[in-house]
């Protein structure tokens, strides 16, 4: 008796360290979860990008994407192709995005009948001139901040953790574009609902909305953003990314991430 | 007039009462008045060259930069690289400041190994005289930065400040001049720019308004000390002078209006002139004042009014016209300044006639200043003199009209050397750091001034990117254009990154509208699409072309905002020229055309006020004849000592009509009045001169003296404004006493002949 009470004492204190963990997440660990939560083996799809500039006009373009993870998640390729406006159509944009190194990117244009790397150092620029920034796109490096747990708040009634990120340096913050950041982490799928940068100043920049977020591999639990929109609070701007259709398959062929495959039409 | 001497004296409390009530109301409205130094602000709100630069503001946001230019033997060394870099940093966090640019922030966008670049002018600091070399080739093959903000010879770079639109430039420069003061260093560093012209030119209004009013005041109570050697007569016509100078200036914001560098003048305008009135009051009051005369003080109170009324509101109608004229100019500060200072005489005028008499005859009698006989003996050498010209006129009439005319004649030689200048850099004498700082800028840096061209239409067609393109490099073929941005030079640069030399696109504008698109689109991938913004509208469907200019010659502006809108003038792609070069170059000419018009209508309104006062012809033309030798006398002298016509300058004439008029309505006035007397002419003459050639003499010296403050002004055109008045009032006076005289006493004119026969 006294032998089976021992040993259930011994499993119970097996697994409470993990039951306390799994209530007591550090911020670092939620935002890391949040990042594992968007990263999907492989996806197919078609969006649309409007960017509005506060003065009446704006702009679209509809682009065809297929992206993939390589290297254990380390790498993710990835190729767009633009549908519209006619007068882009056909360009296209192939990046190999990777952990620990520069990213690869190179893009076509079928005017030109030209492909050429590109190599900038200008990450915090927008992306395709909206007020999505590169990285915004593509994860960035969770060692160059420093994460702190502000407390819970519900967004549009989901309970999410407030979460404050904050560069290392001012280098990585003006490589980023902002001096803070704070992000809106529903408790239930570890994916972003909300988040508010700050410029290098300290002032309020931009504010990042998700309006939809879509299960597309069940078994792991990955998600997709599907509806997003940024606006920027200082001069009035906003750009929307909408998803269109997309499809999770893991098993995107390896040749579309080839300048070969880039170039053709 | 007895009936309203009386009333003075009757009513003398409320009146006044009533004058310092109205001057404490509208002096306390001065607490509201604004500064306004910006130049297109002097340019009315319809004037086309007003109303592009604006446009282009719209459009493209702000287009004002301020610049830090850091100058040294080699700027490439590392710390001095660095400094730039930290500058260029933290100029980019101050607010208000909508674009960096500078060595760090401008790109490079170049071809390599079959990868298109984009990087930034400068990535790395060189650490080594190797890396240092390379950077320096580098930079002279990128011709975004090579010789607009580093100097082609590597001595000065400059760190640009773009401002977002309606920055106050009174927070922003002193924003920089922290910035600089913070990050201290071996290298020469100058602010430059036009904000900072604007922000010194706002400084120095300032200043002078601080200064000049207490010396100009100094001067007027000194030299009414010496005349009048009475406290009463210092003090009357001190408060008249500073109850309309009170009133003028309190009338500012109550307009709704501003203070320009020009209404500078105003307070000393009204010093040297509404004095004037007061000053003959008192003098008349002196007069009456002797011990044989047994009057009480209200009675020389009314004698000041009924002697002086009409001569006094006379010359004050005729100082109002000469100031109205300036309505004639376009030019904002000029018409103000023209109805300022005539609201400002109105109420010296006013206050002269009736709240001057009334305190006197609220004072007890004063101890009399003069005597009995003519016994004055500090106008002992004046009385001298003018009995010398008396003299010198009747025996030799015809002389002094052929030397008159002689002298004119040559100083005419100087009007074919005038030369207008509206850039307010001329504002500052040669050695003020603003100065120096466009000096820099225009020969090193690409210039201070610029022109911009707006185009219109679906700027990614092939045929108008073309247009853009070739425009630019034919304006890059003049001399005095210094540097050029647009965004056909951004197409080129990056036709040469994604191009082979040997390929058919490299270096060229593609003749594919899709290949443009996707050009633009490759830069909002690959490098910052607000770069863009500056050079062409979100739809795509505006572009400017910029092209610095760096002389600060406004006639060699004028002709190239001339060559450049004879060359676009009805081109339907292109929407606009504007920018500071043009607003300067209309300035210059709204300036000359103010100038003739006014002219012309002070002399002739003029010329007709005297037709009806002497009730002749005549006398209106021959009282033209000696303003119009000054007048050709004073541009000759601009013309030979080099005095640019400027807004200031410009006004100089209209006023000096108005003023100087003055002298001969005395002369002409007590002229007849001997005349009337049978007084034969050469006697009615020296008669004239004796008497009221003293009070003109005193007149005009008032004037000048009143004046010369403005030679304390830190505005070079102010002071040259000083300057010439002093001259031309001097050459009124002379004509008044010399030129006038012989005159009638060789015409004979009828009006002057006594009309009674005995």
């Amino acid at each position: 008796m006294k032998q089976l009470a021992l040993s259930f004492l011994l499993l119970c204190l097996l697994f409470f360290p993990t039951l306390l963990a799994q209530e007591n997440l550090t911020a670092y660990e939620i935002v890391e979860k949040s990042f594992d939560a968007v990263e999907l083996a492989g996806t197919e799809a078609t969006s649309t990008m409007t960017i509005f500039d506060g003065k009446g006009h704006q702009r679209v373009r509809q682009v065809a994407q297929v992206s993939k993870l390589y290297d254990d998640g380390d790498t993710e390729k990835k190729l767009i192709r633009f549908l519209s406006p006619a007068d882009v159509k056909g360009t296209g944009f192939l990046s190999f995005d990777y952990e620990d190194k520069d990213d690869d990117m190179w893009l076509y244009m079928p005017a030109l009948r030209k492909t050429r790397r590109i190599v900038s150092s200008e990450k915090s620029k927008s992306f395709m001139g909206s007020e999505f920034s590169y990285s915004d796109i593509t994860p960035p490096t969770l060692s160059d901040f420093a994460f702190t747990l502000l407390g819970e708040e519900d967004v549009n009634g989901i309970p999410c953790w407030k979460i404050e990120m904050v560069p290392n340096d001012d280098d990585i913050a003006d490589e980023n574009g902002f001096s803070k950041k704070i992000s809106w982490i529903a408790k239930t799928d570890f994916v972003v609902r909300k988040s508010v940068y700050y410029d290098v100043d300290g002032e309020l920049h931009k504010e990042l909305t998700v309006h939809e977020i879509r299960e597309l591999d069940p078994q792991n639990h990955k998600y997709r953003l599907i509806h997003l929109e940024m606006e920027n609070k200082q001069n009035g701007r906003r750009s929307v990314l909408k998803v269109d259709s997309i499809v999770f398959n893991p098993d995107v062929k390896d040749e579309y991430f080839t300048t070969r495959y880039l170039e053709r039409e | 007039m007895k009936t309203l001497a009386d009333k003075i004296i009757q009513f003398r409390w409320p009146i006044i009462l009533g004058f310092v009530a109205v001057t404490i109301i509208l002096g306390l409205q001065l607490r509201f008045v604004e500064i306004d130094p910006d130049m297109k602000s002097q340019l009315p709100e319809d004037i086309v060259s007003r109303i592009n630069t604006e446009k282009i503001d719209e459009l493209f946001g702000g287009t004002d930069m301020l610049m830090v230019l850091v100058k040294t033997d080699d700027v490439l060394k590392a710390e001095t690289l660095k400094r730039v870099k930290k500058i260029s940093k933290e100029m980019n966090r101050i607010k208000g400041v909508d674009k960096v640019l500078s060595l760090f922030e401008l790109k490079s966008i170049k071809g390599e190994e079959g990868a298109m670049i984009v990087d930034p002018a400068v990535r790395r600091i060189p650490r080594n005289d190797e890396q240092r070399e390379q950077l320096r080739e580098e930079i002279k093959a990128n011709d975004i930065v090579y010789g607009s903000v580093i100097s082609t010879d590597f001595t000065i770079t400059a760190i640009i400040a773009v401002l977002k639109t309606d920055v106050p430039d009174v927070y922003i420069v002193p924003q920089i001049e922290k910035l600089v003061r913070n990050n201290p260093g071996k290298e020469e560093t100058i602010i430059g720019g036009l904000p900072y012209i604007r922000g010194s030119v706002s400084r120095n209004i300032q200043g002078d308004l601080r200064r000049l009013m207490p010396v100009g005041i100094l001067i007027m109570l000194l030299f009414l000390f010496i005349c009048f050697k009475q406290l009463r007569g210092v003090l009357l016509p001190f408060f008249v002078v500073m109850m309309s100078i009170l009133v003028a200036m309190g009338m500012i914001p109550l307009l709704g209006w501003k203070i320009y560098v020009i209404t500078i003048i105003l307070p000393v305008f009204l010093i040297a002139v509404a004095n004037d009135y007061g000053i003959h009051m008192i003098a008349k009051y002196q007069e009456d004042n002797i011990p044989s005369n047994r009057y009480s003080k209200d009675d020389l109170a009314r004698r000041m009014f009924t002697g002086l009324s009409k001569p006094v509101l006379l010359t004050g109608l005729t100082t109002i016209s000469g100031m109205l004229c300036l309505l004639g100019h376009v030019i904002v500060g000029a018409k103000q300044l023209g109805i300022l200072a005539s609201i400002g005489i109105v109420y010296a005028l006013a206050a002269s006639l009736f709240f001057i008499p009334a305190v006197i005859s609220l004072l007890p009698r004063a101890m009399p200043v003069m005597q009995d006989t003519d016994n004055r003996s500090k106008k002992h050498i004046l009385e001298r003199l003018l009995w010398f010209f008396g003299e010198l006129v009747s025996t030799k009439p015809k002389t002094v009209i052929v030397t008159a005319l002689i002298f004119s004649a040559l100083s005419a030689i100087g009007i074919f050397f005038v030369i207008v200048d509206t850039d307010p850099n001329s504002y500052f004498p040669d050695d003020h750091p603003v100065v120096h700082a466009t000096d820099l800028i225009n020969d090193n840096l690409g210039g201070s001034n610029n022109i911009s061209v707006v185009f219109q239409g679906d700027i990614k067609q092939p045929r108008i990117m073309t247009k853009i393109d070739t425009l630019e490099s034919r304006l890059r073929t003049w001399p005095e254009v210094g540097n050029t941005t647009s965004i056909a030079r951004i197409i080129r640069q990056m036709s040469r990154a994604l191009n082979d030399p040997d390929e058919l696109g490299y270096n060229r504008i593609p003749d594919s509208r899709n290949a443009i698109a996707q050009y633009f689109e490759l830069y909002s991938m690959s490098g910052d699409a607000e770069d863009f913004e500056k050079l062409v509208d979100f739809p795509y469907e505006h572009a400017l072309l910029t092209a610095r200019l760096n002389t600060t010659s406004t006639t060699k502006l004028s002709k190239i905002v001339q060559r450049t809108d004879d060359m676009l003038k009805d081109d339907p792609d292109i929407l606009l020229v504007g920018g500071f070069g043009v607003v300067i170059s209309d300035m210059a000419r709204l300036v000359v055309n103010g100038q003739i018009l006014s002219l012309f209508m002070a002399t002739i309104i003029v010329a007709i006020l005297l037709m009806i006062l002497f009730r002749s012809f005549v006398a209106g033309l021959i009282s033209a004849i000696p303003l119009t030798l000054s007048m050709t006398i004073l541009f000759g002298l601009m013309g030979l000592f080099h005095i640019e016509l400027n807004v200031a300058t410009a006004m100089l004439s209209s006023i000096m009509i108005g003023v100087g008029i003055d002298y001969t309505i005395h002369f002409l006035w007590r002229y007849r009045e001997e005349r009337q007397m049978w007084l034969e002419p050469i006697d009615a003459t020296k008669k004239t001169l004796t008497t009221t050639g003293r009070g003109i003499v005193f007149n005009a010296f008032s004037v000048i003296i009143g004046f010369i403050a403005l030679l304390f002004s830190s505005f070079a055109p102010v002071k040259f404004f000083g300057f010439l008045v002093i001259v031309t009032i001097f050459a009124c006076l002379i004509g008044a006493l010399v030129l006038i005289p012989s005159l009638c006493l060789v015409l004979r004119p009828k009006f002057l002949e006594p009309k009674t026969k005995m």
